[in-house]
């Protein structure tokens, strides 16, 4: 390879970045030296400047007057102690319901069951439930209702509450107890209600749940007629909270 | 600072940016999810707000925090472009810079409807692509696109170049394509 062969190859490297004005001034005398004795550079120059300018005029997307709400209450006080702004999508009542879960799902999980002595809360499965719920509503339930796109990648099923009335609106993935898993919310008779899906095994693991699914086939918790439903179906275990008594709940299994 | 005080400095640093937030993120999403996107950048962002030392470099910032959310969330979707033939598009380009002729670039762009040239972008390899748009389509320098991507200032020249080079590539098969159909019809 002759030396000018192997300085037009280091050059034509920069004939970019000359266009694009991002050579150090040194660097573009060099350039410009050479396009005057080098045809296929300067070609590579139009082809360059054409096509950055081409793609400057592409049309892109714009923010919706939604989503610009939605980032503008980021930072606001936690719903869990004020109103939250809903989401326009929202009906009125069943966002009414959610900030009532958001209130209550904390103490709600203080109730024990069986002979095993430690709160619900503290069962990683049920903390992580919680957490992932209030992160959830903090954005108002961002995703749309997609079982086909939340089910990719996980090796379990994914089966839906058996109701008519309960309208499925949104769906998410998560992580509970370090264990893929995936949220559902619905709307039904009013309230909003919060599936997890999550492998059987995750849902077998803690004592008091596995102890509870031997003998009634659920575990159950409540307090102040909210209610939190854990059973096994179709090949999954699921995990249900909602502003709901358990007896009420129990319908949804 | 007061909370009322940070979210005010948030927003002042943040907002501005959110129309080319939605546009970057409509490079890996469309729509609704293109938004959730963003919506959890600038979650993360409001989280990690003390980390934003330098306040003239908060779109760089949340532009890495969008790319986070994107690479996590894509990590379950199959990519959905159909990768060509990278040796055709070098010969392509090749072609058109070697040659004496007029180039044909200009008749390509100008019979090419609004928008097919990003969504053509897609169908070359993402970091390619991805340096280009971020230079030609939303305007970052280079400095600041080495910066949200990782990697060094050089490794940007190349990636811009070679991106725009197998772009020419894909336009010019992709013209000859169609002139072979109209042959053939």
């Amino acid at each position: 390879m002759t030396e000018a062969t192997l300085e037009h190859a280091r050059l034509q490297e920069l004939v970019a970045p000359f266009a694009d004005g991002e050579l150090p001034p040194d660097a573009a005398r060099l350039v410009q030296e050479h396009l005057r004795t080098c045809a296929r550079c300067r070609r590579e120059l139009a082809l360059q400047q054409e096509l950055a300018r081409a793609l400057s005029w592409e049309p892109v997307a714009r923010p919706s007057d939604d989503l610009r709400r939605r980032i503008e209450q980021i930072g606001q006080p936690s719903p869990l102690r004020e109103p939250f702004r809903w989401n326009t999508r929202w009906m009125a009542a069943a966002a009414a319901a959610l900030v009532a879960i958001g209130a209550s799902v904390g103490t709600l999980l203080r109730e024990r069951r069986g002979s095993f002595d430690r709160p619900v809360a503290q069962i990683p499965m049920f903390r992580d439930a919680i957490a992932d719920c209030h992160r959830a509503m903090a954005r108002n339930f961002p995703r749309k209702a997609d079982l086909q796109a939340v089910g990719e990648g996980l090796q379990f099923p994914i089966p839906t509450l058996d109701q008519p009335d309960a309208e499925l609106f949104s769906t998410w993935k998560t992580t509970l107890a370090g264990s893929p898993a995936a949220g559902l919310a619905y709307h039904w008779r009013g309230i909003v209600v919060v599936q997890y899906v999550v492998p059987t095994e995750l849902i077998r693991r803690p004592p008091e749940v596995r102890q509870a699914l031997r003998g009634s086939g659920f575990f159950a918790a409540s307090e102040q007629g909210q209610g939190i439903l854990a059973f096994l179906a179709h090949g999954s275990g699921t995990l249900l909270v909602a502003n709901a008594p358990l007896e009420e709940l129990k319908r949804l299994m | 600072m007061s909370a009322q005080a940070k979210r005010a400095r948030f927003q002042s640093l943040t907002l501005p940016h959110l129309n080319r937030m939605v546009a970057l993120a409509s490079r890996w999403a469309d729509g609704h999810e293109a938004e959730d996107y963003v919506q959890e950048a600038y979650a993360r962002a409001w989280v990690a707000f003390g980390q934003l030392r330098d306040p003239d470099a908060a779109f760089p910032w949340l532009c890495q925090i969008l790319r986070a959310v994107a690479s996590e969330r894509r990590r379950t979707h199959a990519r959905r472009q159909d990768l060509l033939f990278i040796g055709e598009l070098d010969a392509a380009h090749e072609e058109m810079v070697a040659s004496d002729a007029p180039s044909p670039l200009d008749d390509l762009l100008a019979r090419l409807e609004v928008g097919r040239l990003r969504e053509a972008l897609r169908s070359i390899p993402d970091e390619f692509a991805e340096a280009v748009e971020l230079h030609d389509v939303h305007g970052l320098k280079y400095r600041e696109i080495a910066k949200i991507t990782s990697v060094p200032i050089g490794t940007v020249m190349s990636r811009i170049s070679r991106g725009r080079q197998l772009l020419a590539g894909l336009l010019a098969v992709a013209g000859e394509t169609r002139a072979k159909r109209g042959v053939a019809s």
